[in-house]
């Protein structure tokens, strides 16, 4: 492993994303201050933005640094230079999660802030935003794993809408949980079994779908 | 004290392929053997979908064989080794510069990467090729772009070149541009070029060893001179019935009414002999292209193959 080669590869990536970036990082204060500061039909606007610029980030991330190499035929510049499959892997998986989580870490900690901080809302509803965010984040993982395992735009496509139409059911679900609805309406923060339950399985999902996208990626024989 | 001979001769390849087999849904690249000396200029010529450029993918590591062991600069070559590529400078007609960005940015790009890279070499290659460093890619003619590769891959000085199909689509200006530099290059006795294309005039100007390929197979490999001495077109009359005497590598191209125009590719000065105690005519014999030797080669390959 050449961690000096990771490192220039990440940068690299980085680099090149940055309008994409700064783009879907606007978006996310943006769509978040509207859901925290609004009320009714506006803060719900805000709210399917949030989700939407979650969404739209992952996909044009994973589209723009991972397939785009391949159509673009960028990749074989790249492997011409003394880069092993185990440095790329590293740098192209590490670069696609990083610029997927500064959007999504900065919405989550907007919405957070935001809790604590208006005197209006309620600090119990806290509990959800993780719950959310980390579905968001598991969507976003296996769309990572499809779009390693079949280098497809189409597939990935398939998975990501398979996802949206899991996130309305899960969005469903959790509000029809009395357990978790409880906990939201209470003035204190209370971390419910339920809820804790529903973080262990939504890391599990992460961490499986991280160590499968790494696996499938260095296992490949050819690079192009 | 053999071993140190054979130690020697591995040091003195720049590449070797040994039964390296590769098989795709509908191509087959089949147990190819090939060495490249050191300090050698070596064309690989062969049709479209020959397997040029899944040979020098192999050597690459960018495509794992099958079977078969590649070495470069003495070193094994895989995917999972990057170590060799370090000295080995590749060029390919399907590779792709990012569009967004400036030939400037690609050079520093590579220069993170590599020890070796030479930017007053690089900045006398922008001047040569007509190259300005803060140009956005995007905006790049296709000679710029091939021009711009060369040149991210010169300014490191690797030891070998792996060129697939470099002057492919080139205007005549930028092409002999290109093979300006690439002879520049080759006043380096210790570099190795390495260079696919199936336009023979490019290969005949600059190589010194050529091997052709169809099919995915090896089908001849020899230096530039022996082709050229060794093939002959021998046109004769003869009317029948004459029976071609019995000379290896004698293949009849074509006839028309007594004229038979044979293709030969052992020629020998005693040739002409044999075919005259024939009963032939000799009416010429002519040196052959190494277009028409290639074409030659790989059509008796293929009647070899049925």
């Amino acid at each position: 492993m050449n961690l000096h080669a990771i490192q220039i590869l990440f940068m690299k990536d980085l680099f090149l994303s940055r309008r994409y970036l700064f783009a879907y990082l606007a978006a996310g204060v943006a769509s978040s201050v509207l859901t925290c500061l609004a009320s009714g039909t506006l803060a719900f606007v805000g709210f399917i933005l949030i989700i939407t610029v979650a969404i739209a980030a992952g996909i044009h991330m994973i589209g723009t640094l991972l397939l785009s190499e391949t159509t673009d035929q960028t990749r074989l510049f790249v492997m011409s230079m003394p880069i092993s499959l185990l440095d790329y892997s590293l740098g192209k998986i590490s670069v696609v999660m990083t610029t997927y989580l500064i959007p999504w870490s900065t919405m989550l900690a907007v919405c957070t802030i935001a809790t604590f901080v208006i005197p209006s809302a309620k600090q119990g509803s806290v509990i959800i935003l993780p719950a959310i965010f980390l579905f968001l984040l598991c969507g976003f993982m296996i769309q990572l794993v499809t779009a390693v395992v079949t280098e497809s735009v189409g597939w990935t496509i398939c998975v990501m809408v398979g996802c949206n139409v899991l996130l309305n059911v899960f969005l469903m679900k959790l509000h029809t949980m009395p357990e978790i609805e409880a906990a939201k309406q209470s003035e204190l923060i209370t971390w419910p079994p339920a809820i804790l339950q529903l973080f262990a399985v939504e890391a599990l999902v992460i961490g499986v779908a991280l160590v499968a996208a790494f696996l499938f990626q260095t296992r490949k024989r050819d690079l192009i | 004290m053999k071993a140190t001979t054979e130690d020697s001769a591995v040091f003195d390849l720049a590449a070797s392929l040994k039964g390296v087999s590769k098989t795709y849904k509908h191509f087959q690249l089949q147990n190819v053997d090939l060495q490249f000396q050191m300090g050698t200029v070596v064309g690989l010529i062969g049709p479209n979908g020959a397997g040029k450029s899944t040979t020098m993918r192999i050597l690459m590591g960018l495509v794992n064989p099958d079977r078969g062991e590649v070495s470069v600069l003495g070193k094994p070559i895989s995917s999972s080794d990057a170590e060799a590529k370090k000295d080995v400078g590749y060029f390919s007609d399907d590779m792709r510069l990012y569009k967004p960005e400036t030939i400037g940015w690609h050079m520093q790009f590579v220069r993170s990467l590599f020890d070796t890279w030479d930017e007053g070499y690089a900045k006398e290659l922008l001047q040569r090729f007509g190259l300005i460093e803060h140009q956005i890619v995007k905006g790049l003619s296709h000679g710029q772009r091939v021009k711009s590769m060369l040149l991210l891959i010169l300014a490191r000085r690797p030891k070998l070149l792996v060129l697939d199909e470099p002057t492919n689509g080139l205007d005549p200006v930028a092409k002999h541009e290109v093979l300006t530099e690439l002879m520049r290059v080759v006043e380096d006795e210790n570099r190795t070029i390495l260079y696919s294309s199936h336009n023979t005039q490019d290969i005949e100007q600059i190589c010194d060893t050529i091997t052709f390929i169809d099919r995915g197979k090896v089908i001849a490999s020899s230096n530039r001179d022996d082709f050229l001495e060794g093939w002959k077109r021998i046109k004769i009359h003869a009317t029948d019935p004459w029976q071609a005497p019995d000379i290896q590598g004698l293949r009849l191209e074509s006839t028309f009414r007594n004229l038979r125009i044979y293709s030969l590719n052992q020629y020998r000065d005693d040739i002409p002999a044999i075919l005259t105690s024939s009963g032939a005519v000799i009416e010429s014999i002519e040196p052959m292209t190494l277009e028409e030797i290639f074409v030659s080669s790989v059509l008796r390959g293929r009647e070899e193959n049925k």
